[in-house]
């Protein structure tokens, strides 16, 4: 509709201003609500103190939750990118119908509610003793973060040309040479994106974490989780907060560096 | 030719064998307990159909879904459409505007809402300070709450879809359409909408299942008073340890959402779509 009517753009650019205003703007209500004076959420706050902040900063539970995160997250991110970047190069020398089984295998995990995931991976850490340590809750969240490695390493891979790695082998290199030379660096930006992916999927993650976390080992979703249902204070808007900020710097980074990859789909 | 093979076996063994240890067999022993009730095999699934309760909230997950899915898919089509049409600043701004809420926690977009939506929030006090309404309204721990936070978080995933979809249509049959003497609505009916539909299916088939296995949004939003069958399996193992009901439940909800995957598997632009640029 090359000539739709002045009208016609008005109303669809409006609707989707506002639509898009629904979509961003009530995240960043925990920010104010963290600054609260009062040992109460109010929005906005009658007066503004950063006393939450040092509320969480003092109090062990909250900077253990954040420790356990991260300490998750490595775990998860490590595994799945190993694992994620070896599938997806194995994927690429497939071809026809073993691929695409392989591939919707590899997608699994997305497609399984992640609530059926957590119960079932909850039973079995138990029988094993991996329920509330860091590794089963890492392993579970690489399972989780696998697909978007295979996705990203794959989209990466397709750039890679065929007649590049024939270019190098004819002048002598090994295979193992090629890889580090030719394929490596031109899959290295798909391999961050994932691995950027495989974080942040990890560090949100609360569901498969509440069942699996235990009480030693509660990462900062989980110490939010439990804090919102008990209590209703500054300090988990704090929490909430951190979270934001951590997502945005990551989504910033993966952003630039998809500006240098181009074909990043982030 | 037979290196090559095995090379690629040994590509591929480390994330099968992560997915067969920490998922597959999972899967598989959490279901088998679905079937090792004392009362016999399938007594687990005809407790669950039995009952009133169990059969209620079913239904309000089914329904909940059903509505995110229509009003995600209406919310969808101005931003879709707008992001066509948008070029250069304009379009990343809408464009990361889509994208951005994917990387905010879905706990913390929740958590959001639940300080927008309280009986003293600050959305009441503007509807009572307007005075659209006398007394704060009840958004919060009811069906209301669910779905705006549920339609908010799944909001994205019908965006895209349907933005892929409204990408790949040829302008030239638009201005076909307008040249054989088509007016507006009639080239909208007829060529666009039509057009536009598997993007349109695909994303409302996505938030549809996305919709039936949600767990975080509905406990926080909805509470006691707005139970869906996600609900009902962490209960059942939380506060009852009815393990055998819980897998019963579970192989429920998984069986549903692959027979509608697979039933609308052909307008779905799974992989495709989703992140068409």
């Amino acid at each position: 509709m090359s000539k739709s009517p002045l009208w016609l753009r008005l109303i669809a650019q409006i609707s989707a201003g506002l639509v898009l205003a629904f979509l961003c703007l009530p995240i960043l209500a925990v920010i104010p609500a963290s600054f609260n004076q009062a040992s109460f959420i109010t929005l906005p706050p009658a007066a503004y103190s950063g006393r939450w902040y040092e509320a969480f900063i003092s109090d062990p539970e909250w900077r253990q939750a954040l420790f356990a995160s991260l300490h998750v997250a490595v775990i998860a991110t490590i595994v799945a990118v190993v694992t994620g970047t070896a599938a997806a190069l194995g994927l690429h020398r497939l071809t026809g119908r073993s691929r695409g089984l392989l591939t919707g295998f590899f997608l699994a995990p997305m497609i399984v509610p992640v609530i059926v995931t957590a119960v079932a991976v909850y039973r079995s850490a138990l029988d094993v003793g991996l329920s509330g340590t860091p590794l089963g809750l890492g392993l579970a969240h690489a399972l989780l973060a696998l697909p978007f490695v295979v996705i990203n390493v794959g989209i990466a891979l397709r750039a890679v040309e065929e007649n590049w790695l024939r270019a190098a082998a004819g002048l002598g290199a090994g295979p193992w040479r090629i890889f580090r030379t030719v394929t490596l660096p031109n899959i290295a930006p798909g391999i961050v994106g994932g691995a950027i992916f495989s974080f942040i999927t990890s560090f949100d993650e609360v569901v498969v974490a509440v069942f699996l976390a235990g009480y030693a080992n509660k990462t900062l979703p989980v110490k939010i989780w439990e804090s919102i249902r008990l209590e209703f204070t500054p300090v988990v808007a704090v929490a909430a907060t951190l979270m934001i900020v951590l997502a945005i710097v990551l989504f910033a980074v993966a952003q630039l560096l998809s500006k240098s990859g181009k074909k990043q789909p982030i | 030719m037979a290196r090559r093979h095995i090379e690629t076996l040994l590509l591929l063994a480390p994330a099968v064998i992560l997915l067969l240890l920490c998922f597959v067999v999972p899967l598989a022993r959490l279901f088998s307990l679905a079937f090792t009730d004392e009362a016999g095999p399938f007594a687990t699934f005809a407790i669950l159909a039995e009952s009133n309760v169990y059969r209620r909230v079913m239904v309000n997950t089914f329904l909940v879904a059903l509505a995110v899915a229509l009003i995600t898919v209406v919310l969808a089509w101005p931003v879709a459409y707008i992001l066509t049409k948008l070029k250069g600043f304009w379009f990343a701004f809408a464009l990361y505007g889509v994208l951005f809420p994917f990387w905010i926690s879905v706990l913390v977009r929740t958590f959001s809402w639940m300080i927008l939506l309280e009986r003293n929030g600050p959305l009441n006090r503007f509807l009572v300070n307007l005075g659209i309404t006398d007394k704060p309204l009840a958004l919060l721990f009811n069906d209301t709450g669910v779905m705006i936070g549920m339609v908010h978080v799944l909001l994205p995933y019908a965006i895209l879809p349907l933005y892929g979809a409204m990408l790949r249509i040829d302008q030239r049959l638009l201005m076909a359409s307008d040249g054989l003497g088509a007016g507006l609505f009639d080239t909208f009916r007829r060529v666009y909408f039509p057009l536009c539909l598997p993007g349109l299916m695909g994303g409302a088939t996505f938030v549809f299942l996305l919709s039936l296995g949600f767990f975080i949004t509905p406990a926080l939003l909805g509470g006691s008073n707005a139970i869906t069958l996600s609900m009902l399996i962490a209960s059942f193992i939380n506060d009852r340890l009815a393990w055998s009901l819980a897998a019963a439940a579970s192989l429920v909800l998984l069986v549903i959402v692959l027979a509608l995957l697979a039933a609308t598997a052909k307008v779905l632009p799974f992989g495709k779509g989703m992140y068409a640029k």
